[in-house]
């Protein structure tokens, strides 16, 4: 039994690692242009796909390197032309043009890659368990979780040290001053919107490897995203990285004693945050408001 | 705002009388209209998974029924009258819109026949509507199985196999070759329900334990805590019994943690959609297909069948539900013509017995709707994945045997249908 909560917390924090890297994209844009992106899994689809299509010239490798970047040019693409302009309005605006942005994205993928799903084979040096006992940690989702730490880490450098980095945290909390100081905003916000989706391109190639590609993939994560996201509260990106390693440790040990809440569980977590500490563990008071 | 009214207001004495004329004139035209009949083509309402989780196999149902129709229009309609096929999106597991698709199929554009669901429980909630406006429906591929059990009824037939039909195809096998300690994967709802229940009732009565069902979220993308649990429990067989998408998530995490090289991999149903989405070390284990396309040389209509579906899908191969959408169709037309009519009582009744013909049903074995419980008694295809496709790429299943439906289906008693036709 012992060996069995260890296992399924180990396992809880590989998958949560995984959702923080979907939510720490969402929670990017959320926190500087206040866009609930309901695309967000639409754009990891499209990392996925285009790394699919990249990979019988690119090879594995090369196409993790470059389907990201190819997403997030789509994604920067997308805010220039519709999401910029809903900017200062109500964020139900905003929301419901991303959510249609997921119905496109799905119906567009389906039809240019088919409905039905696609195979995606993974690097042989990664496709086996590291040892019998522990089945579970496969090369994969070990290389998975470098790639979570190390996109971690390059967005603290960025936000720490660069100048860029420091304007989007200074947007983040007041976006006013920082226009009235001389800070081109829109670029930022294009910019950072481009990091967020880059962030989702680049989940999107790791999930294609994991799990195969499926033109409605995209769905399945990003509720857990978002609820990382609350559960870490809202303006606190170090929140979304905790919440997301939260829930996936909450779900995988739910699933050994009550399999069929596993799923449940994790919402049930964000009712519990949002009665006790609506801002979430670490989140900023009223950034939703 | 005044203008907006104009249109009742300038309803004068003399435009009344005109339209009061009119009126009349078209009673008397009457006649014309119902002698006219004959060349208003027979409307078949398709109200089937086009976005969403089940897309491939609703697709895939609607190339079959297209075939059926363009088939059927080449020679001579259905008693001599064009067929025409609408086409709604039910979505994959929305029910109110599956309901009110349905719902606009029969009373706005008056179909005479409905086809659907890829889901259960849209299937069932199709037939309450399908039944209360006594419209014949035929579910081509909703297993569960209430459909043709408890909740039968004189206007549904089903295509596909019931629930039971596929835990018995394949559970005695299982039992003799694997061992009797089963460890199950099941999706959460109604399919996998009973899909479990059949397994477990078939399992104790050969000796044999479950060590454990862990039930799945529909849709869920991560099965490794599952999977850990599984293991731990020690099983000789692992069944996996979730379907779709999820069964290529399953499986993938299976060959990745190595399970399937310690624990036996099988289940029951299985389909070529979801197996050329694996990755070839996922595709393991002992499964039973309800149609597959290669099959003994000679078969008669298969080859042609195989060729023309291969035009519309973009040169893939039929899949099971590419054969259920085009049954469905064959099977109406072939009542319709046998009851030389098209009211659905009188097609209930041709259609209860009716054996389909050898280039309608492309397999061995007899093929026919049961009249207790308007179930298809269809063949299983019993055998284990391939890695790699032999001869062609997309011949992924070795096919061990072809177990007649009437073998295993429970006895009409053991359904529970109480079939009953309206006087």
């Amino acid at each position: 039994m012992l060996q069995l909560l260890f296992f399924n917390i180990t396992n809880g924090l590989i998958i949560g690692a995984f959702y923080a890297l979907m939510a720490l994209g969402l929670s990017l844009i959320l926190n500087l242009s206040g866009v609930i992106n309901f695309a967000h899994g639409g754009f990891l689809v499209i990392g996925g796909y285009l790394a699919y299509t990249l990979t019988p010239f690119l090879g594995f490798w090369g196409a993790l390197v470059v389907a990201p970047p190819l997403t997030a040019i789509i994604g920067f693409v997308v805010e220039r032309l519709l999401i910029r302009r809903l900017y200062g309005r109500d964020p139900l605006y905003s929301l419901l043009l991303t959510f249609g942005l997921a119905f496109i994205i799905e119906d567009g993928t389906r039809q240019i890659w088919g409905a039905q799903g696609l195979p995606v084979s993974i690097p042989a040096a990664l496709s086996s368990p590291l040892s019998n006992d522990l089945f579970f940690i496969t090369g994969y989702r070990m290389f998975m979780v470098a790639i979570v730490a190390v996109a971690i880490a390059v967005l603290f450098v960025l936000f720490r040290y660069t100048r860029i980095g420091v304007r989007i945290r200074a947007g983040t909390l007041d976006l006013e001053t920082v226009a009235a100081l001389g800070v081109n905003v829109g670029a930022l916000r294009s910019l950072n919107f481009a990091v967020g989706i880059f962030l989702a391109g680049l989940a999107g190639v790791l999930a294609g490897g994991q799990l195969g590609l499926e033109p409605t993939m995209g769905d399945g994560l990003l509720m857990p995203s978002f609820i990382a996201i609350i559960v870490g509260g809202v303006g606190s990106l170090t929140g979304t990285l905790i919440g997301g390693l939260l829930i996936g440790v909450a779900s995988g040990l739910t699933a050994v004693f009550f399999p069929s809440a596993s799923e449940a569980i994790i919402y049930v977590m964000m009712a519990i945050v949002l009665l006790v500490r609506p801002r979430g563990l670490l989140g900023e008071e009223g950034m939703l408001t | 705002m005044i203008k907006k009214h104009a249109g009742f207001g300038s309803l004068s004495r003399r435009n009344l009388v005109k339209a009061g004329v009119a009126v009349g004139l078209s009673q008397l035209a009457a006649p014309f209209v119902i002698s006219a009949r004959g060349d208003t083509p027979i409307k078949i309402g398709f109200d089937n998974p086009l976005t969403g989780t089940y897309a491939a196999p609703g697709k895939n149902e609607l190339i079959g029924c297209q075939l059926a129709v363009d088939q059927l229009n080449a020679k001579n309609g259905i008693l001599g009258r064009k067929v025409e096929l609408l086409i709604e999106d039910s979505t994959s597991g929305d029910a109110g819109t599956a309901v009110q698709k349905a719902r606009k199929l029969i009373e706005r554009d008056n179909v005479d026949f409905l086809v659907g669901n890829v889901n259960s429980a849209l299937a069932q909630a199709m037939a309450q509507v399908s039944n209360e406006k006594g419209v014949l429906h035929i579910v081509p591929g909703g297993h569960t199985d209430p459909i043709t059990g408890m909740d039968c009824k004189w206007n549904v037939f089903r295509v596909c196999n019931t629930t039971r039909m596929e835990a018995n195809a394949v559970s005695s096998l299982l039992f003799k070759t694997y061992g009797k300690r089963w460890h199950f994967i099941t999706p959460d709802y109604a399919f996998g329900h009973t899909l479990f229940q059949g397994c477990e009732a078939d399992l104790k009565k050969l000796g044999g334990t479950v060590t454990g069902n862990e039930l799945t979220p529909l849709g869920i993308t991560d099965f490794s805590a599952y999977l850990i649990k599984a293991r731990a429990a020690n099983p000789d067989v692992l069944v996996v019994l979730v379907q779709g998408n999820d069964m290529v998530n399953c499986l993938k995490q299976i060959s990745q943690f190595g399970i399937e090289k310690q624990i036996h991999v099988a289940g029951t149903q299985q389909e070529l959609e979801s197996v050329e989405a694996m990755p070839p070390e996922a595709r393991v284990g002992v499964w039973m297909f309800e149609w597959y396309w290669k099959q003994a040389a000679g078969t008669p209509g298969l080859d042609q069948f195989i060729a023309e579906i291969r035009k519309r899908a973009d040169g893939k191969v039929p899949t099971a539900r590419t054969w259920f959408g085009y049954v469905t169709i064959h099977a109406y037309a072939m009542a319709c013509e046998n009851a030389k009519s098209i009211e659905a009582k009188a097609v209930a009744k041709a259609l209860a017995d009716m054996e389909l013909p050898p280039e309608i049903k492309l397999q061995p074995n007899k093929v026919y709707f049961r009249a207790g419980d308007h179930q298809l008694m269809l063949s299983a295809f019993i055998g284990e994945l391939r890695k790699k496709g032999e001869g062609d790429p997309e011949n992924l299943f070795k096919v061990n045997s072809i177990v007649a439906g009437e073998s295993i289906a429970p006895s009409i008693a053991d359904t529970g249908c109480k079939m009953t036709m309206p006087s």
